[in-house]
């Protein structure tokens, strides 16, 4: 151990061993010793050397080193001492060398470790970084040793955690793509380094967050990967917790490792937006009123945050991402809480301005916004319009100049894509709606168009040109804007006044530069006269516009005026592309032999492009918002960029252009047209084919469906001829019993023999035929049946011997009331009789009682009376015996035709007999022509599969037919019975 | 905006098997037909309702080239549910299912439900892999399976709204830490927890009060 102190000390008199000879020994030692302690202390004495020897020991212990990572891993102390060596060879932030004690790992406050502390030598500098790359390298060389840090990263001993962070964040700083590219392959690798944020220990949290802000720098992989590991919702809560923007420096690294996981990162920013994680930021902008301070930290943190809001709704985003994110951003009260801060006192300019910048790109093209913007009042007395505070900024020239270009860029904002607002702001130029008592924004930017300070001329021309920015009617309307000049002159319009203060520029005395002012103007008028015929008239008119752009043009001037003059050689030029040749003087034609004549055609050309080669004018083109290192560089605004590049080849055109080729190209627009028309001809065609297709596809459509009707139907009525079939087969059958007495039926029999298909439908026919006979047969029989019946019930009748009985219900009937009439009658005799003997009874008691002659009178009238009723009587009864002999006769002349009709019974009888033995005979008959259609049916079958044999498709319906020859004799037997 | 769980998905399969023209037909229900390849991953979002509870899908589509494989494989272990995709039309992303399958379940929880998904139904003409084929695989590994296309958009919905559902089941079977948000899944603002700033939730009321 003496030796060690000797090496620490580095002070022993004597022979002393060199630091490379002694590095040497402790390397030996490490590689060698097989004692734990040994080697623990060899490590510890490396890493005490290994800053003053960094070189040395980088150069020769590295191996060894990672070795001991490998295989000492059950001792955290000796791998806390391994890593901190690697960590002081390969880190080149020299702050540490002070703060670290040799044998303590204390914890330091994380403030300020990352951030370099200015080396005073910048070579001993640059020495130490050539170092920590060249150890880098040579430690990532075998990507295993990445992966095996990170697997040491799992172990949760601070000693070996702290130090793993900090080395593997040193070789991402040295060799960050490459470490980066090992780190995401090896599988979780991402995953373990974010479970650092949840480390308990706050070192390491906070040492976890420099490495993923290392480790995510420019990979859009790992950042996405990052914020799939929930990094968004862990990094917001870590800022909640301490304290948002009155937080520390924890906060401020959060906000960088959420803007390195945002930037340019498309899918990231998704995320961010559909996590909600925009409605967290508000609180973030709820910085109240209170002057209660505002520390560095704090102005650090905001502009992160603000930079954060930036990034979400930057103009180079998708434009539908960034309105979704500028939609939410309104609804969640973002947008309503950084306008607050606008209007806020006691704000730190450079946090108002980014505030501005960044309130500039929320209501960018987004005309909800753009409204509550124009809304937003300032708390002031009276109440002012935000952008008409803004607007007294821009062009107040004590103002510092990145607030005023913040400004600007907000107005610019607020009119891109906003026809509304456009319209407001040039309405409070005109003369109809001017309002004298207030300040509006049409004044203040005259204001600033004419004021002594070019940088305020050039901010209110360019505002006002975006108040025109493709809008043909502000265009039109802004013509009519007069102003007001000194000394009772006549008013001259806004549009004079401009080419005037042009023309007069050398004369004015101006703060500034003068080629600001007239770029400025020159854009104006560029921008206000393009595309707007009635503008161009408007400026031709003044007969002396003319010629001081000619003269300007033709001006053999220096370096600093070119721009101009290409400027006014656009200017010239719009004159000549958008002219409508109304005025006599200034057609198109007449401005060309102009520029030919004074100008030459080339060099007007040649002035025109430079503009756009303009060193200022490329770093415009890039991005909207202005900004500029210096005033005096602020030459060209972002839109006008764009103009200048959609004419600059036209109006070279329109000038090159001869009369005769313009005509030529009048007929070219015509035979255009005439190509147009065609075309549109074929349009319609191709709509109308269109059409008739999608009819057509309709037909199908439906003729498919009818199709598949029909097939159904096809195998329906197939199904029914398989019925039909079968049922021929029945009555083939059937036919058998009753054609016994049809004599051609042999005949037939014999012919079906022929087995032709003809014949079988002349045998249908004649079976047919047979049926009808059969019937008819049939009916016959029936009538017979019936006939013989009624004569066996008459027999039966007659055989009684009823006197009064009838073949027929009327004769009974009249026998039944004749009858009862004899009665009746043979009654009334009776009482008749009976009466008489009373009277006659009492004629002789009469007679014998003396009764007076008058009585007797009476008595003789009684008995005549009497006697003619028995007379009428009597006439009547013989009529009566008439009438029942006449009865009996009849009866007698019945009984004769019951006999006849017995007689007849009993033929008929004999008929019937011989009728049924004729049944007998057919029966058999029939028989016989079965066996011979099943011979023939047999025939027909071995026919069939002749023809199936040679290739021929044939109906196989002999199953079928079998089967139903066994069901229809059963049927047959059947009905052969109840026949019987 | 609210939800009462946040799933988090991916998926995978063989390149040009129609992953992204899956999330596109379910985020924004078009579809289009010349799409670049995925390069790493992409993410997209949208809100389903399972059971009346307002659901949140957050799906993060994979590049299928083997070269991105590494990179892929970070986002098996924080996935709740994962769509497998192969082309029926194009056999052999059928027979690459098994070393696909193998490497979710080697990375991811034991718990994430996957999805074997037949795309291009609408390419019967194609097809080369029979839906019994598919049925079987699914069978055999015990995952859901269903055809799509993203396309004609059929079965689209059906297939991440059915991954959810098993999801959901497998929650109130307790079979899922909800509280653990490595497993993909997270409550939503709106329930009770134990957490007592709830930034997020406060910023939605207060842009409520905002609009003017």
């Amino acid at each position: 151990m003496n030796f060690f102190r000797g090496v620490m000390g580095g002070q022993a008199a004597g022979p002393q061993p060199s630091g490379a000879e002694t590095i040497q020994k402790l390397c030996d030692r490490v590689a060698s010793s097989t004692l734990l302690e040994d080697r623990r202390d060899a490590v510890r004495a490396l890493k005490s050397l290994s800053k003053k020897y960094r070189m040395e020991v980088g150069t020769q212990a590295m191996d060894h080193l990672i070795n001991i990572l490998q295989t000492d891993r059950s001792d955290s102390e000796i791998l806390g001492y391994a890593l901190d060596t690697l960590y002081n060879i390969i880190c080149n932030d020299e702050e540490e060398e002070q703060d670290e004690s040799e044998d303590a790992v204390t914890p330091l406050p994380v403030s300020g470790k990352h951030k370099n502390v200015s080396v005073p030598d910048e070579n001993a500098q640059k020495q130490a970084d050539d170092m920590g790359a060249h150890f880098t390298d040579k430690f990532i060389q075998d990507p295993e040793h990445v992966t095996l840090l990170l697997t040491l990263l799992e172990e949760f001993d601070f000693h070996v955690r702290w130090p793993g962070v900090k080395l593997l964040t040193a070789l991402l700083k040295n060799q960050g793509p490459q470490v980066q590219g090992i780190i995401l392959v090896s599988p979780m690798g991402v995953s373990r380094l974010m479970d650092l944020l949840a480390d308990s220990r706050e070192v390491i949290r906070n040492d976890g967050l420099l490495l993923l802000q290392q480790l995510t720098k420019g990979n859009a992989a790992i950042q996405k990967i990052v914020a799939f590991e929930n990094a968004f919702e862990r990094l917001l809560d870590i800022i909640t917790e301490e304290g948002s923007s009155d937080g520390g420096i924890v906060v401020e690294d959060c906000l960088l490792l959420l803007l390195n996981l945002l930037k340019n990162n498309s899918s990231n920013q998704n995320f961010f937006k559909e996590g909600s994680y925009i409605q967290r930021m508000k609180p973030w902008f709820e910085v109240g009123d209170d002057n209660s301070g505002w520390s560095a930290q704090k102005v650090t943190n905001l502009h992160l945050m603000l930079q954060l809001v930036r990034v979400m709704v930057s103009p180079v985003n998708s434009p539908g991402a960034t309105a979704s994110c500028q939609k939410s951003m309104y609804l969640c009260g973002l947008l309503q809480q950084l306008c607050t801060i606008l209007m806020a006192t006691g704000v730190p300019a450079d946090i108002l301005t980014e505030t501005i910048n960044t309130v500039s790109e929320v209501i960018r093209g987004s005309q909800v916004n753009q409204d509550y913007f124009a809304s937003v009042n300032a708390p002031s007395n009276p109440p002012r319009p935000a952008i008409v505070v803004l607007l007294m900024s821009m062009v107040n020239e004590r103002q510092p100049f990145v607030l005023r270009c913040a400004v600007l860029y907000c107005f610019q904002c607020f009119l891109y894509k906003n026809q509304k607002g456009q319209g407001e702001i040039v309405a409070t130029l005109l003369p109809s709606t001017i309002d004298a008592n207030s300040i509006s924004a049409g004044q203040l930017l005259c204001g600033g168009l004419f004021s002594a300070d070019s940088l305020s001329n050039w901010c209110a021309a360019v505002a006002l040109a975006h108040a025109l920015q493709d809008n043909l009617t502000q265009k039109e309307q802004l013509l009519r804007v007069q102003l007001a000049t000194s000394m009772g002159n006549p008013p001259v319009s806004l549009l004079q006044q401009c080419t005037n203060i042009l023309s007069q520029g050398d004369k004015i005395v101006r703060r500034g530069s003068k080629v600001q002012t007239r770029v400025g103007l020159l854009m104006l008028l560029c921008t206000w006269i393009s595309n707007c015929p009635i503008a161009v008239t408007h400026f031709l008119h003044n007969q002396e516009n003319v010629p001081f752009l000619t003269a300007q043009i033709s001006e053999n001037l220096g370096e600093d005026e070119r721009l101009v003059q290409g400027l006014c050689a656009l200017l010239l030029g719009i004159c000549i592309y958008y002219n409508d040749n109304s005025l006599e003087n200034y057609t198109k034609e007449k401005l060309k032999q102009l520029i030919e004549k004074r100008i030459g055609k080339e060099n007007f050309v040649e002035k025109l492009v430079f503009v756009a080669k303009h060193e200022l004018y490329s770093r415009a083109a890039q991005k909207p918002q202005p900004v500029f290192p210096s005033p005096e560089q602020m030459l060209f605004d972002h839109e006008f960029t764009k103009l200048v590049k959609e004419l600059e080849g036209v109006i070279t055109k329109a000038v090159h252009k001869s009369s005769e080729e313009e005509k030529k190209e009048e007929e070219v627009k015509k035979t255009l047209e005439q190509h147009d028309n065609i075309v549109t001809q074929y349009k319609e065609l191709i709509r109308e084919q269109d059409a008739q297709i999608q009819e057509l596809k309709e037909k199908v459509s439906s003729m498919s469906s009818q199709n598949e009707q029909l097939q159904t139907t096809v195998t329906q009525q197939l199904s029914q001829i398989q019925q039909h079939k079968d049922q021929y087969n029945i009555l083939k059958l059937k036919l058998g019993k009753d054609n016994q007495s049809q004599s051609n039926s042999q005949g037939d029999g014999s012919q079906v023999n022929g087995l032709q298909t003809e014949e079988l439908t002349q045998l249908r026919e004649e079976v047919d035929q047979l049926r009808k006979q059969h019937t008819l047969l049939q009916t016959q029989l029936g009538d017979k049946d019936a006939l013989i019946n009624t004569l066996s019930s008459e027999a039966a009748q007659t055989a009684e011997g009823s006197a009064g009985a009838s073949d027929n219900t009327e004769l009974l009937k009249e026998l039944e009331a004749l009858r009862s009439q004899v009665q009746s009658q043979s009654a009334e005799i009776n009482q008749l009789k009976t009466e008489r003997q009373e009277l006659l009874r009492r004629a002789e008691a009469a007679s014998s009682d003396t009764v007076p002659s008058s009585d007797s009178s009476l008595d003789a009238a009684k008995m005549a009376e009497l006697e003619s009723r028995l007379a009428a009587q009597t006439a009547e009864t013989e009529k009566l015996k008439e009438e029942t002999k006449r009865l009996s006769e009849s009866r007698a002349g019945l009984e004769q035709q019951l006999a006849s009709a017995t007689s007849t019974v009993a033929i008929l009888q004999t008929e019937k007999a011989k009728l049924q033995t004729e049944v007998q005979e057919s029966k058999k008959e029939q028989d016989d022509l079965l066996m011979l259609l099943a011979d023939q049916d047999q025939k027909i079958h071995s026919l069939k599969q002749r023809l199936k044999n040679l290739g021929e498709t044939v109906e196989d319906e002999d199953d079928l037919d079998a089967k139903d020859q066994t069901d229809d004799d059963e049927e047959e037997e059947e009905e052969e019975e109840d026949e019987d | 905006m609210a939800y009462a769980y946040l799933f988090k998905y991916i998926i995978i399969g063989d390149t040009g098997v129609g992953k992204s023209c899956l999330l596109l037909q379910f985020t924004d229900k078009r579809f289009q037909p010349v799409h670049d390849l995925t390069i790493g991953v992409e993410f997209g979002a949208r809100m389903i309702t399972i059971d009346g509870k307002q659901i949140k899908l957050q799906i993060w589509d994979t590049a299928g080239q083997e070269s991105f494989r590494s990179i892929t494989r970070s986002y098996y272990r924080g996935a709740a549910g994962a769509l497998l995709v192969y082309d029926i039309t194009r056999r052999d992303t059928f027979n690459h299912l098994t070393t696909w399958l193998e490497d979710a379940r080697q990375h991811s929880n034991s718990n994430m439900v996957i999805m074997l998904i037949g795309n291009k139904s609408d390419l019967e003409s194609r097809r080369e892999v029979k839906k019994e084929e598919g049925e079987a695989f699914a069978r055999e590994h015990g995952l859901i399976f269903m055809e799509t296309s993203a396309k004609t958009a059929s079965n689209v919905e059906e297939a991440f709204i059915n991954t959810a559902k098993e999801i959901y089941e497998k929650i109130q079977e307790g079979v899922f830490d909800i509280n653990n948000e490595a497993n993909g899944i997270k409550i939503g603002p709106q329930h009770p927890t134990t957490n007592s700033t709830l930034p997020g939730s406060q910023g939605g009321q207060q842009a409520g009060g905002g609009c003017c």
